[in-house]
């Protein structure tokens, strides 16, 4: 694994434009940096990634089958009691869900590490499935890279090929999407998501979350008072089961995607659990709940999170008994849990980290984010990769 | 025997998106759907006095109509940074320099515009069409909304209605009681001000 200075292609920005590509530079800072790219071997990419994330993913479903059947868990997700069976019954029902990023801490060597599960709202989609895709097909056609270079990223085509099989379970062949207003990111992604799907073969309609309505025999609604039955939806299920909407989830009967087990498996609470149920795992860090008491032995500092989080925010370091605040927030109010403190590895200046992405139960590709901090991936940039 | 790692083909002209993906005031996707309910006609129309002709005791609402169209043609017709871009869509001379306070750029001439419930105040709809001569357009010879809607048929086909609805029999809704209940975690937690814009994580 190493990171190689790289050429940027001749005004990608405009090409960025044409595919409508609009968040590459966020708060004027740029997102998307092509300066430089990873580069793997493919051992890497098989056995320490790939394989790992199948195994991950399957351990977590693991954690979740518990989860559901248990009060005490329940609560300790702190899912909301009245959404219990609708958690549950969407998970003996099976509901497919479509994509998952497991957070990887990996520097090319050894066991990577799951720092978290971002199963139900992840994003960097499109960059990775296909800005990153097109980045390579471009600097391969022109020299730039050798002929052979590969990457780890067969999104784009599982995406199609899991909306088509989400549309053959359901029996369906139109679906609603949805994201929040005023966000160029979250609706990109989502239009990516539309295109996925539409090559599938659904006709695709979009719905703000703030625009969907209740009707009077309690269906959801767009703003054609079209009822909404199957909906991809970008925003996280913590967040629903407490919305004013909320007592009407299980009268709607719809198909969401995510479905609604995946509060469970986005949850922070998913961290201790694996770490109870598969401790020692080459792949887990230490983990545990802020009230119980972590194994000292097992990692020198601890990283102290909460249960409900969104881009590392609330987070502090727990050093020889010290808690230091690393970063602020929102959140905290579920409680928290300790992980075990993971450097993450330097490249240069850089902090890396690796999401490594899920379409349906197959392993299907990475992203990799940089970062100039240590520990909060808050304005991080995207750099493609290459297998070689 | 190594296999590719990656997705073998994306078709790229089908990820390109020179339209821009704010909706319109109304889409016209919004006609088509309500129709499943109730079923509503739209016409197009090329220029003013085939409105007329259609709507002889309300040519006000006709140029109405048609001035919706040009304004929101203005606000929301796809815009390229060069005349070649904008006519390799479109087609040669179809295109139009515009320059604004923000900045200046090409946008197709808008081709035509459709109307719905013309005489109904409440549900009356305009908006603009576009068609391109290029051979190298998904757009040739159709007609094209500027969110990118492409309407089957080609553009002698001047009156549309709905497609009948899906595998699954949608159930019926017959009035929205209410909305915007879902969506008030993210103004609430806001105003910490994340750098990030989205809630993906």
């Amino acid at each position: 694994m190493f990171r190689l200075p790289c050429q940027p292609r001749n005004g990608w920005q405009q090409l960025a434009t044409e595919f409508g590509f609009h968040f590459h530079t966020m708060y004027g800072e740029p997102y998307w940096d092509e300066s430089a790219y990873y580069q793997f071997t493919l051992k890497q990419i098989e056995q320490d990634l790939e394989d790992p994330t199948a195994e991950l993913h399957q351990m977590c479903l693991h954690v979740l089958d518990k989860v559901v059947s248990s009060e005490a868990l329940m609560r300790r997700f702190c899912i909301p009691e009245p959404h219990w069976d609708l958690i549950r019954d969407s998970y003996l029902a099976r509901d497919l869900s479509l994509y998952a990023r497991l957070d990887l801490v990996y520097d090319g060597s050894g066991p990577a590490k799951l720092l978290e599960n971002n199963a139900d709202t992840p994003t960097s989609l499109y960059e990775t499935g296909f800005w990153q895709w097109l980045w390579l097909q471009q600097q391969v056609d022109n020299g730039t890279l050798p002929r052979q270079s590969d990457q780890f990223n067969s999104l784009q085509e599982k995406l199609v090929n899991r909306f088509k099989d989400i549309a053959a379970h359901y029996h369906i062949d139109q679906m609603h999407f949805a994201c929040c207003k005023d966000t160029d990111e979250d609706r990109g992604t989502v239009q990516y998501l539309q295109d996925c799907a539409a090559t599938a073969g659904l006709t695709t309609d979009f719905v703000y979350i703030e625009d969907i309505g209740l009707s009077d025999n309690g269906l959801f609604t767009d703003l054609r008072d079209a009822p909404i039955t199957d909906c991809f939806k970008l925003y996280p299920w913590e967040f629903m089961l407490r919305e004013p909407f909320a007592e009407a989830l299980s009268g709607a009967q719809v198909h969401w995607l995510e479905p609604s087990y995946k509060a469970i498996l986005s949850n922070k609470a998913l961290l201790p659990l694996l770490w109870r149920e598969f401790k020692g795992h080459p792949n887990l860090l230490p983990a545990y709940f802020d009230n119980d008491t972590p194994d000292e032995r097992e990692a020198s500092a601890w990283i102290k999170k909460p249960v409900f989080s969104r881009e590392g925010a609330n987070i502090s370091l727990i050093e020889n008994g010290k808690e230091s605040v690393l970063s602020d927030g929102p959140y905290g109010e579920e409680g928290f849990v300790l992980q075990g403190y993971q450097r993450l590895p330097r490249f240069e200046d850089n902090f890396t980290l690796i999401g490594s992405w899920l379409i349906g139960d197959e392993p299907a590709g990475i992203s990799i984010r940089e970062d100039s901090s240590q520990i909060t991936q808050d304005l991080s940039r995207y750099l493609p990769h290459i297998i070689v | 025997m190594t296999q590719q790692k990656r997705s073998k083909h994306i078709n790229l002209s089908q990820m390109r998106k020179a339209f821009a993906l704010k909706p319109l005031a109304v889409g016209v996707a919004g006609v088509l759907l309500s129709a499943c309910t109730q079923r509503q006609d739209a016409q197009i129309y090329t220029n003013l006095d085939d409105c007329k002709d259609d709507y002889p005791d309300a040519p006000q609402r006709c140029e109405a109509a048609y001035q919706r169209a040009v304004d929101e043609a203005q606000r929301t017709a796809p815009r390229f940074g060069t005349e070649s871009d904008c006519e390799y869509e479109f087609g040669d001379n179809r295109c139009q320099y515009v320059q604004t306070n923000s900045g200046s750029f090409f946008m197709p001439f808008m081709a035509g515009y459709m109307v719905s419930q013309l005489m109904s105040p409440n549900r009356y709809y305009s908006q603009p069409l576009y068609t391109s001569t290029s051979p190298y357009s998904s757009f040739r010879s159709r007609w094209v909304t500027a969110d990118g809607y492409v309407f089957d048929g080609n553009i002698r086909k001047r009156n549309y209605r709905v497609r009948p609805d899906t595998l699954k029999t949608k159930p019926t809704v017959t009035r929205t009681m209410s909305r915007g209940g879902f969506g008030s975690s993210v103004r609430a937690k806001s105003s910490w001000g994340s750098s990030r814009s989205g809630w993906g994580g």
